[in-house]
Formats: structure tokens, sequence, C-alpha cells
């Protein structure tokens, strides 16, 4: 195991409440919110049971054993729809083979289903390729506006489109639309790390 | 496409912005020691970065010293040296860059400014020669992605991702190198692929009215809502840039890094916007 100060950033000697602060600073970094449907999700969540194990190995020692139970966050899989008719695309695209997915998705002919545009935006989401993983998450949501699991990949694109590095909006072109979503995952964010702070309430 | 990975100066303390101008310097000076006084003219700001960051990875930043100008005999430099060949590497990749863009810019270009290109050639080539002798992978990515880019760009409906791909690709293959585990591998891809899509797509937003004038390829062009467009493709290579980022812990250099993604580069996108938004 690292040495859990070191994972913190902060030394030894650190009060409480320093610690709680570098811990809610990196939990905020590292949050899964920010890597929902990123190729890079599995390395950001070990990132946070890193610290999450760190904060919880420190706060341990420190009151032998007084709060500081279960890790604060637990990662969640947008992806565990089995039944579907695309499981095996849905499992290569988790795990990045992304040709794969395609060759089997666009080998695939006629009418194309919801799904069809979601898991074929998502594999260009993941490469990055953003205008048409936009277009496909828009034609999912739109031939079933009640899917959860699309409206929230079209929500998180959204979300990064608005991307303002905490409050810096690029031009006032079209301020103030964009920050809607970003506001509701900040809050419950610190709602998550404020309840964690007071030491798993 | 140079110079869009800028720093934010105001925003910089001021001991990192003489580390910054420093490895500026330090560049300089090595481009005039590997290959020749007159290449330190294509000097620039992303190769910078590059070593910047290079440095930073592999921590081989091994001080500062203080020396004349090699431009400007009035005026006194801080060179930053490495232990290793970080700024030897910048300095390649400059050349390599510049000898690609020439090419580039010889086929798109009018009479005129193609015959200046044409007399310059010749001495990039030399350049770009010793360079890929010592570092024939930064070469062969670079070849690869002129030839991807003239590609796309022969199909004048070629949609955006596919035109900024190569760029993108490049960048990412580039930081690739450095990686010594397969995670980290799979981040600086990551960072790299978005900083390319965004330098692309910035120079694209940049370059659009002349684009127009001139019919040459724009991914813009014929784009409806296209400031918006534009506007969140940026936003969104660099959520891609700062996400994957997010997951190093750098140590040297870290502010200097930290202000590039977070403040220099929302700068340059803002400064493009507002100027084809009028």
């Amino acid at each position: 195991m690292k040495d859990p100060y070191e994972v913190l950033g902060v030394s030894r000697d650190a009060s409480d409440s320093d610690i709680k602060r570098a811990y809610r600073e990196l939990a905020k970094k590292y949050h899964p919110d920010n890597y929902n449907d990123s190729p890079l999700a599995d390395l950001a969540e070990e990132k946070m049971k890193e610290v999450n194990e760190a904060y919880d190995y420190i706060m341990n020692s420190r009151k032998s054993g007084a709060g500081a139970g279960g890790s604060g966050y637990t990662s969640y899989n947008s992806y565990s729809n089995t039944s579907s008719h695309y499981a095996n695309v849905r499992v290569m695209i988790q795990q990045n083979r992304l040709d794969e997915a395609e060759r089997i998705l666009d080998s695939e002919t006629g009418e194309h289903s919801a799904e069809w545009y979601f898991l074929r935006g998502m594999c260009y989401f993941r490469r990055g390729w953003a205008q048409q993983a936009m277009q496909y998450f828009q034609r999912a949501c739109q031939m079933e506006p009640n899917n959860m699991e699309y409206r929230q990949a079209l929500e998180n694109m959204t979300r990064q489109q608005g991307f303002g590095y905490g409050g810096y909006n690029t031009g006032g072109m079209n301020g103030g639309s964009d920050c809607s979503v970003c506001d509701v995952c900040a809050g419950v964010m610190c709602m998550d790390c404020l309840c964690r702070g007071c030491g798993g309430c | 496409m140079f110079g869009y990975i800028r720093i934010q100066k105001s925003e910089l303390l001021v001991r990192e912005y003489e580390a910054y101008k420093s490895v500026y310097c330090g560049l300089c000076r090595q481009m005039g020691r590997d290959y020749s006084r007159l290449s330190r003219f294509i000097l620039s700001y992303d190769c910078t970065f590059y070593a910047i960051f290079l440095m930073s990875l592999r921590r081989s930043c091994t001080g500062f010293e203080r020396k004349c100008c090699r431009f400007n005999p009035l005026k006194r430099c801080t060179y930053c040296s490495a232990e290793d060949d970080a700024l030897s590497k910048a300095a390649a990749l400059s050349v390599i860059l510049a000898y690609y863009k020439t090419l580039d810019d010889i086929a798109d270009s009018g009479f005129f400014k193609r015959t200046a290109y044409r007399i310059v050639k010749p001495i990039f080539a030399r350049w770009r020669k010793k360079a890929a002798r010592r570092y024939p992978e930064l070469d062969k990515i670079a070849a690869d992605m002129t030839a991807a880019q003239q590609l796309a760009e022969k199909d004048s409906n070629c949609p955006l991702d596919k035109a900024a791909d190569p760029s993108a690709t490049m960048l990412s293959s580039v930081l690739a190198l450095e990686a010594e585990s397969e995670s980290k591998k799979r981040i600086y891809s990551q960072i790299g692929y978005g900083l390319g899509r965004f330098i692309y797509l910035v120079d694209a937003a940049d370059d659009l009215e002349k684009d127009i004038k001139n019919g040459n390829f724009n991914p813009f062009v014929g784009i409806n809502d296209r400031n918006n467009v534009i506007k969140n493709n940026l936003s969104q290579a660099l959520a891609m840039t700062f996400d994957a980022y997010n997951l190093l812990d750098l140590v040297g250099f870290k502010g200097i890094i930290d202000n590039v993604i977070t403040k220099g580069l929302p700068t340059v996108q803002n400064e493009i916007l507002t100027k084809i938004s009028t």
C-alpha cells in the first residue's frame, strides 16, 4: 500500500480538518460522475479507491476505529443491461475494444434501433469523436425519449460541452444555459462530501 | 497550426513564469545546437509545452543557468537544462513538424507563397532528416498524420471528427511514446487526443474566414449553427484532456501545466470564438 499521507498529499502532522479538506478535493476530482462513459473510467475508479482507502486508514488510525466506515463512493456501471440484444457489443465497448464493436454494429443492415444508435454513438464518444457521438445520442433519445441510459449519455455530453473549468465560461456567446446540469452534479457532490466529512453519519 | 498551446501569463506565479521562459530559451538553445541557428525561428509554444511535459513526466530538469541571449547580445536569459534528451526530443519534434507543415502549405497556398515555401523546403528537409535519424518514431508518426490528413481533406464533405482525427492521433501517439505502463499509456493517449483535436479545431476555426475566401478545405464549412458547434466541440476536447490529465500525479512544473490546461487553452478558445462571432 502507498503511503496514505502521500496519496492525500498532506503532511503527517496535518490536522484532521486539513485531511478532510484534501480528501474532499480529491474525491471531487476523481468522482465517477466526471468519468461517465469515459474510456479511463476504470483508472479514475482505482484512484478513487486509493483515496478512500488512504482516508479511511488515516482516520481509523487516528481515532482508532471511530467513524470513517465504508468507502464513500462506489462506482456504478451503466452497461449492466446484459439482457440486451447487444450484450456482447456492450462488453466490447466497456473493454475499449472499439474496432470490434464497430465492426459488429456496422455489419447490421436495415432499420436501426435506438439502442444501435446509442451504442454506435458510444463508440464514437470513446474515440473522442464528439460531433458524431452527439448526433447518434440525439437520434437514440429521439427514438426512445424515456430511456434513462440514452438520456444520461446525452446529458453527460452536454455537461462536457458546457465545460467551463469551474465557472470559467467561454465567451459571452450563449452563457447561462450550459450550467444547469453541472450545478446539480456539483450540489449532489458537495452534499455527499459533507456527509462523508461528518464521519460516515 | 502552431502556437495555440499557451500559458496565461497573468495567472502564473513569477517563479513559474521564469521557469517557463527558461524552458523556452533552453529549447531555443538546443535547436541552435542540434540543427542550426536558423532553426531557432521555428521555435513554438507548442513544442515548449511538449518539452515541459516531458521534463515533468521524467523529472529530468536539472536546473537553470543565466547566460547571454543567443539572439540579443545585450540581454541575459535563463536557460533550463535537462539530464536526459527532453529538450532534444522537443527540438526534433519542432523541426519535423515544421517540415511536414511546409509540405502541407505547398499543397494549399497560392503561387507566391508556394514559391516561398519551395525555397525553404530543402533547409527544413535537411533538419528533418537529421531529426528523423535520431527519432525515427516521431518522424513516422508525423508522416502518417500528414498522409491521413491529405486523404481526409480530399473529401470536401469529410465529417468534422474525421478531419480532426489525424492531428489528434498524432499527438496521442507522440505522448504515448513516453508511457512506461499500459495504464499510463491510456492516460497519455487520451490527453494527446484531446489536445490534438483541440489544436486542429481551433486552427480550423481561426482560418475559417480565410478558407472560405480561398475555397480551401475547412471542417466547419457548411455546418449549421456554426459558432455553437465550434464552442461545444472545443470545450468537449478540453474536457477530455482535463479528465485524463487529472489522473496524473505530476510533480515538477505542475503549476505551469495546470495553467496551460485550465487557463491558457480556454483563453485561446475564447479569443478565437470572439474573433469569429464578430
